[in-house]
């Protein structure tokens, strides 16, 4: 056991802001690792103590290994806490840290390398017996690409080995598909994750994404904490989560659970953790699609409904304590819903609109949780993704969070820049995800062209 | 540091390489390691340590701005494992300086005035240095990078202590500028 008393915030924005808070309940010293940007942000002001790591685009700053490693020792941290995105799923991090002695708040290097490889994830999640969608092994040319397609059956999805995010994936409808969009998604592959080979999978049109959170000691304790339903994407970009999800029965939830631990216990997985997984509803079955070795934006949803602090519990397992609840003590209850709020124009396509926030009215009130690093007079940056804020709500039941998010999006007041409040509040009025009936092409496909056509009716 | 593996000069190379800096030495005990990116050839008199090293640029900011962000500085020093707090540099230009610039760091590292142990310092207070004279070395995670001044004057001032980690633009050194006239008729005023 390796005790914790000053950790350095290798994050910026919420997440950032989330960490220092669950610090100062455990009574950790926090120091901040910030861009020239981010000097005067929120996580700045509350942290014990600010570091800045360099210039503002993430490349010279958020994603230097070497740079995180000599604030941390430079400043006496003891432990580094990546956050999502940047270097949090970057096996060199927690393999420098531990090189460093520093404690990486974060699974073993090994682990992201296991799971990051999205052929060997499947592989070794097949291996388990956990079903799989029907794919194909890696793709090297045309001619294969279209054999595989046959076999699989179609629509088919153009998936990057490397890949993640949404990134790189094609769907193909027919042969005459593959053949157009073959070297693109290679190409695009190549740009994004600088590894251009693919791989086939069957694509399911009314799937839902349905995501189980896991928690691992190094003690072998892993339980997990129920699911998320993040299908409403656009863009394979979340924009509303719930749980837990109205589309899954408890015998699903137990199996899904189940297939979850099998494959991190396979990998002796330490630390949060999340199994996604999609759901075809009209079959009733689940299949296997990757693992992220991170905490995730949508977090708090599970912490509504389990009365868990995750974060906390990073921590702590991270510090060598053993976690802190059983399988037996994870008791859902009730209902809760995420809008990830961004600095986009919901009517200029989601354009990003970074700028100087001149109000910024968040809701207030009980069951309303917001995750938040903006405030009035705060600069949205440009280099950075447009995460502005996360409201949470919770309800006794579905039904219940959803008018309680209603209300906190109609108190929420924000100008200076853009963002998809306007869009989230019409997404929460449509009868189509009040009775939870939607998947996770139903944004992209049908309601940003109602929102698109009432924009124009409300113009007239 | 005792002694290098091959796991360590690999892993430097691989810093290296995904720097942006083309050469790199590091000296530890009898150990001398000159590396340099796009496989340009090691002259002879190049195998003793002297300074040839691309430097990043440096950004000269006409003013002090930078100023109150180093009253948040305190930092601690890892070696002693002691809380030390950084003395705030003093950087309210006396009326007699008006002409101050400061020497910003062009990144984090831990601020090192020689280019080795025991060696003299590159400067002191009263130097006098040209742009591109080094002034000191940054280290991150064993890469030395030497700072150059970036600009031409005397110092007046070392704002940061030998084997302290400095931050990204932190103020390193006051330089009070030599004004143009007097040693070239012909320039131009800044």
């Amino acid at each position: 056991m390796k005790r914790i008393s000053c950790l350095l915030v290798a994050n910026r924005s919420e997440i950032a802001v989330r960490i220092i808070r669950a610090c100062r309940g455990l009574g950790i010293k926090t120091i901040l690792a910030a861009s020239e940007a981010d000097r005067e942000s929120l996580p700045a002001q509350m942290a014990d103590q600010v570091v800045c790591i360099g210039p503002s685009p993430p490349a010279e700053s958020y994603l230097k290994v070497g740079t995180i490693i000599m604030a941390a020792v430079g400043t006496g941290a003891e432990a580094v806490h990546p956050g999502y995105g940047f270097l949090a799923e970057q096996p060199e991090l927690p393999e420098t840290c531990a090189r460093y002695g520093l404690v990486f708040v974060g699974p073993k290097a090994e682990q992201i390398r296991q799971m990051g490889d999205k052929i060997v994830a499947r592989q070794m999640a097949e291996s388990l017996g956990i079903p799989v969608i029907p794919g194909s092994g890696l793709i090297q040319n045309l001619g294969e690409t279209i054999t595989a397609a046959e076999k699989i059956g179609y629509p088919v999805l153009l998936k990057a080995a490397a890949g993640g995010g949404g990134r790189g994936m094609k769907i193909a409808r027919q042969p005459e598909d593959l053949k157009i969009i073959f070297s693109e998604a290679s190409a695009e592959a190549q740009a994004a994750f600088g590894d251009s080979r693919l791989y086939l999978e069957r694509f399911i049109p009314t799937a839902r994404h349905i995501e189980i959170q896991i928690m691992g000691d190094q003690y072998g304790n892993l339980v997990h904490l129920g699911e998320r339903d993040c299908s409403l994407q656009r863009r394979y970009q979340k924009m509303l989560e719930e749980a837990p999800s109205p589309a899954l029965s408890p015998e699903l939830r137990t199996e899904m659970g189940k297939a979850a631990l099998a494959l991190a216990r396979q990998i002796k997985y330490e630390n949060a953790g999340t199994v996604e997984f999609i759901l075809d509803p009209e079959e009733k079955k689940f299949y296997f699609l990757e693992m992220n070795t991170r905490i995730q934006v949508e977090h708090p949803v599970t912490e509504m409904i389990t009365g868990i602090d995750l974060v906390k519990e990073q921590i702590r397992i991270a510090s060598g304590q053993p976690l802190s609840f059983s399988q037996q003590d994870v008791k859902l209850k009730g209902h809760s819903v995420e809008c990830r709020i961004n600095a986009e124009s919901p009517k200029k396509g989601f354009h990003p609109c970074p700028g100087r926030i001149e109000l910024w009215n968040s809701p207030l009130g009980a069951r309303i949780r917001v995750d938040t690093h903006c405030y009035k007079g705060y600069f949205v940056p440009p280099y950075y993704d447009s995460l502005l804020a996360k409201v949470v709500t919770w309800g006794q039941n579905r039904l219940e969070a959803i008018a309680q998010m209603q209300k906190a999006l109609g108190d929420f007041l924000v100008s200076g820049v853009e963002t998809t409040i306007p869009f989230h509040r019409f997404l929460l009025r449509s009868p189509a995800f009040i009775q939870g009936a939607i998947h996770t092409r139903w944004i992209e496909d049908i309601l940003i062209k109602e929102f698109e056509e009432n924009a124009r009716n409300n113009l007239c | 540091m005792t002694s290098i593996t091959q796991d360590d000069v690999l892993l430097i190379l691989k810093m290296l390489d995904e720097s942006a800096f083309d050469e790199l030495r590091i000296e530890t005990g009898d150990l001398k390691l000159l590396a340099r990116k796009h496989g340009k050839g090691i002259s002879l008199d190049e195998a003793v340590f002297e300074d040839k090293r691309p430097t990043p640029v440096l950004k000269i900011e006409p003013t002090l701005d930078a100023e109150k962000d180093l009253n948040l500085s305190t930092m601690k020093l890892t070696e002693s494992k002691v809380e030390v707090q950084l003395a705030k540099p003093t950087l309210e230009p006396s009326a007699a300086s008006q002409n101050l610039m400061p020497i910003k760091a062009p990144m984090l590292g831990t601020f090192y005035r020689a280019p080795k142990p025991g060696a003299p310092p590159y400067v002191e207070v009263g130097s006098m240095v040209n742009e591109d004279d080094p002034v000191c070395i940054l280290e991150v995670m064993k890469l030395f990078n030497t700072v150059k001044a970036g600009i031409r004057g005397r110092i007046a001032q070392i704002c940061a202590d030998q084997g302290q980690m400095v931050e990204f633009q932190q103020i390193l050194f006051l330089v009070e500028k030599i004004s143009e006239e007097k040693e070239s008729p012909k320039a131009s005023p800044a």
